[in-house]
């Protein structure tokens, strides 16, 4: 190659670089402006974020969450305890508010994002790679999505990537020990955050095990032994009421199609991280050492697989991107430094300079070919209009059930991603309205309105009909109270509840208006004596 | 330290169980579907993988895995 060629790849490789940063820095500035949104937005986005607020609430007043769902208020959490105890000290400046549990679990993905390049960096040194290996985390549809959500499930990935962050170094001769402690800490935290974290737990114990059998047993025996008496303790101090709400409670109906077809979705959005990941997983097995990262990495589908499982969703494959983001960083890092050296003795460093020039462009370009297939943003704005109508998207919108969101994703219909309207605040506003005046407690759906309105949380109610599914419920009082017409209002939405509960509340309110808020409808009922004397 | 072939056999020990797990869900009668379900097919042909990863990390000998 002759040397102005050479300088032509070089400076061809640089524009490319920064134009690949600006296009993740873009994903950046979209899911601020979308987590700001939220944060403003007083009621539940997503249905549950009110419950995990709630045991939030709960802790704060030093009482359980895990409690009998057949007596009143008929309400339990069915998650381990981390996530809502993260949010416990916020409480007391920012209220009972949902903003709380937002910022915890929106401050967790940027802590993910940066222990991301951070691993990167020190593994591979350089920026580009580093940097947009942080930046595609936070780009992805999924991480977007939910990452400013009050749920746990990112702070759970938060912990997982700093287990494996710190587990990765456990051989170190200086701090090894450590290092390896403070990687079984936040497996135990990610864990007790939310129960699918097992995956990450098996990732990091077999890395261990490969690499050290003797300690990956201590460690093992070790973290089993203390995250049983902290699972011992709670049964025993919440009357058994841990184990069936944590355990059994989320024993559900599993659809293999639901996980084949999120499968698909997760390798279409994330292509070229996935397969730069697989690619290093297949290199490090037959011709290298297996990594943590590669093991981690194969370890997470495990949790893409239970995506079938029934209130389960793309959530679950965000360990999996994570895990992904970083791995294809140390591999374009690895390619770009020549670290790569095969059987034959071949190496990149010791290669053509052509093939060092060709790869300053191909991995940028890489980059920048996987970063519209992640392409989500608001459609609506004198920006977000703008740069919509450029990238020809502008019309492809997603439809809710009444309304159309002025919102694009690549990912295709979604509940999740647009940002509120004033519609949605008027709605809110009145459906506050009813469940403040409603004379007794509220039957909500979403806990925010019983929470804004200063009434009990009556009833979680997935809990329940998981529970009712599992012949763990017993629905008598819950219907006997439905039949004295107790509850001053209902709110339904989706209206997940154990059959004779909806039976009973169908005999005993009746509709009184439906709102669209948040492209869904709000059922309001009222009971039916206050219908037939409207005086009460 | 594990090597290749230590991994292998333990692959291929996994693969095995994982086999004769996907049987035992016929014996059992567990599951809806009868014959062959689609579950099942998925997990065979992901048993048969392992089952050939195994066998190359085997040859492949003392190495580190």
């Amino acid at each position: 190659m002759t040397p102005t060629l050479s300088r032509i790849l070089r400076y061809l490789g640089a524009a490319l670089a920064l134009l690949a940063v600006l296009a993740y820095v873009g994903y950046l500035v979209v899911y601020v402006v979308y987590a700001a949104d939220l944060f403003r937005w007083p009621f539940d986005y997503d249905q549950g974020e009110g419950f995990e607020l709630y045991d939030a609430i709960l802790y704060s007043r030093g009482e359980w969450p895990y409690r009998d769902n057949a007596a009143y208020p008929f309400y339990a959490s069915n998650y381990p305890p981390l996530f809502h105890l993260l949010i416990v000290p916020l409480l007391g400046a920012l209220g009972p508010r949902v903003v709380a549990g937002r910022l915890v679990s929106f401050t967790a993905t940027l802590v993910t994002g940066g222990a991301i390049f951070a691993v990167v960096r020190r593994k591979v040194g350089g920026w580009l790679c580093p940097l947009v290996s942080g930046l595609a985390f936070l780009a992805s549809n999924y991480v977007y999505q939910i990452g400013p959500l009050c749920r746990m499930h990112m702070t759970m990935v938060m912990f997982e990537t700093l287990a494996i962050a710190f587990i990765a170094e456990f051989e170190r001769p200086r701090h090894g020990r450590r290092n390896l402690i403070l990687g079984l800490l936040m497996l135990l935290c990610a864990g007790y955050t939310k129960q699918m974290a097992v995956f990450t737990v098996a990732a990091a114990l077999s890395y261990v095990f490969l690499r050290d059998v003797k300690k990956a047993i201590v460690a093992g025996v070790a973290l089993a032994v203390v995250a049983g008496a902290i699972f011992g303790s709670l049964n025993v101090v919440t009357g058994g009421q841990w184990w069936t709400n944590v355990i059994q409670a989320n024993v559900n109906e599993f659809d293999y199609r639901q996980t084949f077809f999120l499968f698909g979705q997760w390798f279409r959005l994330h292509t070229v991280f996935v397969l730069l990941a697989a690619g290093y997983l297949v290199y490090e097995l037959f011709w290298g050492r297996l990594s943590i990262y590669s093991l981690w990495f194969f370890f997470s589908l495990g949790a893409g697989v239970l995506s079938g499982k029934w209130g389960a969703g793309f959530g679950y494959f965000t360990t999996a991107v994570a895990a992904a983001c970083l791995t294809s960083g140390l591999v374009l890092g690895r390619l770009k430094n020549g670290e790569w050296r095969m059987e034959n003795g071949f190496s990149i460093l010791h290669s053509p300079s052509s093939i060092r020039s060709l790869l300053a462009v191909i991995v940028p370009l890489l980059y920048l070919v996987q970063a519209p297939r992640m392409l989500h943003l608001p459609t609506a704005g004198p920006i977000f209009g703008l740069l919509a109508r450029a990238l020809g998207v502008a019309d492809t919108l997603i439809k809710g059930d009444c309304a159309t969101f002025q919102y694009h994703d690549a990912m295709g219909y979604t509940q999740l991603g647009h940002l509120l309207t004033a519609d949605d605040y008027a709605a809110g506003e009145e459906i506050l309205d009813y469940v403040r005046t409603a004379g007794g407690p509220a039957f909500s759906e979403e806990a925010m309105f019983s929470l804004l309105a200063g009434e009990p949380v009556v009833t979680n109610p997935t809990q329940l009909l998981n529970l009712y599914k599992n012949g763990l419920l017993d629905t008598t009082e819950i219907v006997e109270r439905i039949n004295r017409q107790e509850f001053g209002v209902v709110v339904f939405r989706a209206q997940f509840y154990p059959q004779p509960v909806l039976d009973a509340i169908g005999q005993n309110y009746q509709p009184v208006e439906h709102l669209c808020m948040n492209g869904f409808y709000y059922h309001v009922l009222w009971p039916n004596h206050r219908l037939a004397s409207p005086s009460d | 330290m594990v090597t290749k072939r230590q991994l292998g056999i333990i692959v291929i020990v996994l693969g095995l169980l994982f086999v004769l797990g996907i049987v035992a869900v016929d014996l059992i009668g567990a599951g809806r579907w009868s014959g062959f379900g689609p579950l099942q097919q998925v997990g065979s042909g992901l048993s048969l993988a392992a089952l050939a990863v195994g066998c190359i990390l085997v040859r492949l000998g003392d190495r580190p895995a």
